[in-house]
């Protein structure tokens, strides 16, 4: 028998052909890692991900870009958010931290590379209530995307094209895989046909409040209110304008509307939820130093990635899709362990 | 020397400085650890200045009419006494059996060994709240090697957890501009060990702006040359002690705000620990109305301010004697609170912390007092202290003939002081959390 985790308070039952925890609120956990290991849907999973990296790098590079192995470790990642922790690193004595996101470096790299993308790997310390979402895994992979000159709308058709492409890429190379698991080319047609919806924070925020959703207006689309929108939805669509104070400090403001960051989540239609983070970058240094403080960020720290800053990154605009939730949403399978070869998931000490 | 003499100057102060140089700037180094700071501190070779301030100087001044009581008489059917005052409150969003809290003691050597955890033991079992100082990771540790003792604030944490009631209560943690390297909220919101907390509301981080005891400075500890070395590559080591004994002051930063800083610090706070409540401690600033109100309309649970007679920890002498505003003034510049004000500052019996409570603090916080109560009976000296508080609250609010720590105001309070001070309006604050 499977065992199984409370899913957190608010989340609503699945829908049929809906992801998202059972009928009684739960979500099932993995069993021990060598019966996952030989079990018939982790393999369709893997057959699955090894094509979507496949696609994920032809149009990556069809449109130009090189790809960089990111960095593992370093004096300093992405502070995240959410409470999720870095994991400590002692680095000939030097206290260093295992990458949560690359995000930094990737800007750095800019100054050589103008398009970059990483396959990186993450790891975050996510607080065990996350356990329950079906959505978190501690050690993650990212499609981690940059570009030079960007602003949102270009990057926005950069992540819209590269999830068509892999998307139709995994319908025409292994379709058997996608229906042996229940999935049906029809819920994904409008995204085949490249169309994606678009709402902004402020219009999520009141959605939710319609549909009976307390959800703060300073703060990220909670988990709950994500698994709402994204069920109801029958297409990608992209969250733009997250206020500032739920994001980095490398997520552009905006000039006109202080207080609001050019940014954007997309999130995957039938309840899958994010997918993707991305933004226009801060690239001033005095405004990411300000930032920094914004966050509660120590400036100290962030010395090497200041000092760039103060000679000058270029502006670009950027994201990260996890790859794994990517996956997930293809296949259709309730949790994201399921679609992990060697799942971590929060709070559980797992080998 | 020539035996030259200079009258009326000071000249001891003087002379102390001609020979020992930047050491004299500090309460002496050998009293560190042993000795709680703040204002009132006498230091081996000044007087203490300004006490009783003006706070204690203020009156409670009961009525003789009292409607609140005829309202309680109706409720009880008989004569109110005392005991039927009610004290239990909301502090920052936790229950509380006491209008009280347990004031963070900083990093300093009395305020983090076996004392600390002896008052956190004693708070839990009084249902009062507790908050956690900073700079105990990055100084500490979190977990010690092999992981089978654990340190300081794990320690507090697993103290309070143990003895405290169902329903009431709460741990607060401080994390400091250093405190952020260390991750310190992500390490405890990832925590399993404080799911008990979390699950339970019972959760909450602390931003921490400034202290009472050095407005506008960070923490400051005195170090001996072996944790000079290991500190310093987290902290700044500073040598200005003097030759003797080899000690240096480690210096955290105050870390910098504006009003902008402090909005999205607390709204990333907020964003980042959406099940944990979210508390702003305050220096007492000439600002601090406007830095209250910022805070409570960034959506804070709780506003701690520290007056200028706050402070268990290390501190120059010029900042313990001569900077920052009295606790009074800071209550006086809030004027009525637009969320849950919480005041701390040489509290330790009822009447101080009646008349904070009537010039608009929610709760109060006992930060020396605790650290010498359980120094004087490690297992239940905070208790009986805090029984005494309680009894003579509740003596001082019948008598105002008030029943409801809530209902307390600034009619309860007389200045015995400059006209324009005593009848200045107290200035209102709006705002709600947006």
């Amino acid at each position: 028998m499977q065992q199984t985790v409370t899913a957190e308070a608010g989340t609503a039952a699945a829908q049929d052909g809906t992801a998202g925890p059972n009928t009684d609120g739960t979500v099932p956990m993995p069993p021990p890692l060598g019966e996952h290991l030989a079990s018939p849907a982790l393999r369709s999973a893997m057959l699955v991900q090894q094509e979507t990296l496949w696609a994920a790098r032809e149009f990556l590079r069809s449109r130009g870009f090189t790809e960089l192995l990111p960095p593992l470790v370093g004096p300093v990642t992405d502070p995240g958010g959410r409470g999720a922790k870095a994991l400590d690193v002692d680095y000939y004595g030097e206290p260093y931290k295992l990458m949560t996101s690359a995000i930094l470096y990737k800007q750095a790299s800019l100054r050589g590379f103008g398009k970059l993308f990483y396959i990186a790997p993450n790891v975050r310390v996510e607080p065990p209530e996350t356990a329950g979402t079906g959505r978190h895994l501690v050690e993650f992979h990212q499609i981690d995307v940059e570009m030079a000159g960007a602003d949102r709308d270009t990057i926005q058709e950069i992540a819209a094209g590269l999830l068509t492409h892999v998307v139709a890429h995994v319908w025409r190379t292994v379709p058997e895989e996608l229906t042996a698991l229940g999935r049906d080319r029809a819920d994904f047609a409008a995204l085949l046909a490249g169309d994606f919806g678009t709402v902004t924070h402020a219009g999520a925020v009141e959605r939710l409040a319609e549909l009976g959703h307390a959800q703060s207006p300073d703060a990220e689309i909670d988990w709950a209110g994500e698994a709402v929108l994204s069920r109801q939805a029958d297409r990608p669509f992209f969250i733009n304008d997250y206020p500032k104070g739920s994001r980095g400090f490398y997520d552009r403001e905006d000039h006109e509307r202080p207080g609001v960051l050019r940014n954007f989540d997309l999130i995957a239609h039938g309840g899958y939820g994010e997918l993707v983070s991305g933004s226009e970058r801060e690239s001033d240094y005095a405004t990411i130093v300000t930032r920094m403080r914004e966050s509660g960020e120590n400036p100290a720290k962030y010395r090497w990635y200041l000092d760039l800053a103060r000679e000058g990154i270029p502006a670009s605009a950027g994201f990260g899709m996890g790859l794994q939730r990517l996956v997930r949403f293809l296949t259709g399978l309730d949790a994201l362990w399921q679609v992990s070869a060697y799942p971590k998931l929060p709070g559980v000490v797992a080998p | 020397m020539s035996g030259l003499r200079a009258a009326g100057f000071p000249e001891r102060e003087v002379r102390a400085r001609a020979r020992n140089g930047t050491a004299e700037v500090f309460p002496p180094a050998d009293s560190y650890g042993d000795e709680l700071f703040g204002e009132g501190h006498q230091d081996h070779e000044r007087p203490a200045s300004g006490s009783p301030d003006e706070l204690d100087r203020a009156r409670l001044v009961p009525p003789v009419f009292m409607p609140q009581r005829l309202e309680k008489l109706i409720e009880l059917g008989s004569e109110p006494l005392y005991d039927d005052v009610d004290l239990s409150t909301a502090v920052g969003g936790f229950a509380a059996t006491l209008p009280l809290y347990l004031s963070a003691f900083g990093s300093t050597r009395a305020g983090s060994g076996d004392l600390a955890v002896a008052a956190s033991g004693q708070a839990a079992r009084l249902g009062i709240p507790m908050v956690i100082g900073e700079n105990m990771v990055p100084v500490h540790g979190y977990r010690r090697a092999g992981g089978l003792a654990r340190s300081a604030l794990p320690d507090r944490i697993a103290a309070y957890v143990e003895q405290v009631p169902d329903g009431v209560g709460g741990v607060v943690v401080q994390q400091s501009t250093e405190d952020a390297d260390s991750e310190v909220w992500n390490l405890l919101y990832s925590d399993p060990g404080t799911r008990p907390l979390l699950e339970s509301g019972r959760l909450g981080f602390e931003l921490k702006i400034g202290q009472g005891a050095k407005p506008g400075l960070g923490g400051m500890t005195v170090v001996g040359a072996d944790e000079a070395a290991r500190l310093a590559g987290r902290f700044a080591v500073r040598d200005v002690l003097g030759p003797d004994g080899g000690q240096q002051l480690r210096c955290a930063s105050p870390g910098t705000y504006t009003e902008e800083i402090v909005r999205q610090q607390l709204r990333f706070m907020r964003n980042n620990f959406p099940r944990a409540r979210t508390w702003v401690k305050f220096h007492p600033g000439r600002d601090i109305a406007d830095a209250a109100a910022t805070a409570w309309r960034a959506g804070a649970d709780a506003v701690t301010v520290d007056g200028a007679e706050g402070g268990s920890g290390w501190a120059p002498r010029v900042f313990l004697d001569q900077v920052g505003l009295p606790l009074a003034e800071c209550l006086r510049r809030i004027g009525r609170p637009a969320g849950c004000l919480l005041a701390t500052g040489r509290m330790w019996e009822g009447g101080r912390a009646v008349r904070a409570l009537a010039l608009g603090a929610t709760a109060v916080g006992l930060g020396r007092a605790a650290l010498v109560a359980v120094d004087e009976d490690p297992r239940d000296g905070l208790v009986r202290l805090v029984e005494s508080l309680a009894l003579e609250s509740r003596l001082l609010i019948s008598a105002l003939g008030k029943y409801r720590v809530g209902a307390l105001g600034p009619e309860d309070v007389w200045w015995d002081g400059d006209p324009a001070v005593r009848d200045a309006p107290a200035p209102t604050q709006t705002g709600t959390p947006s």
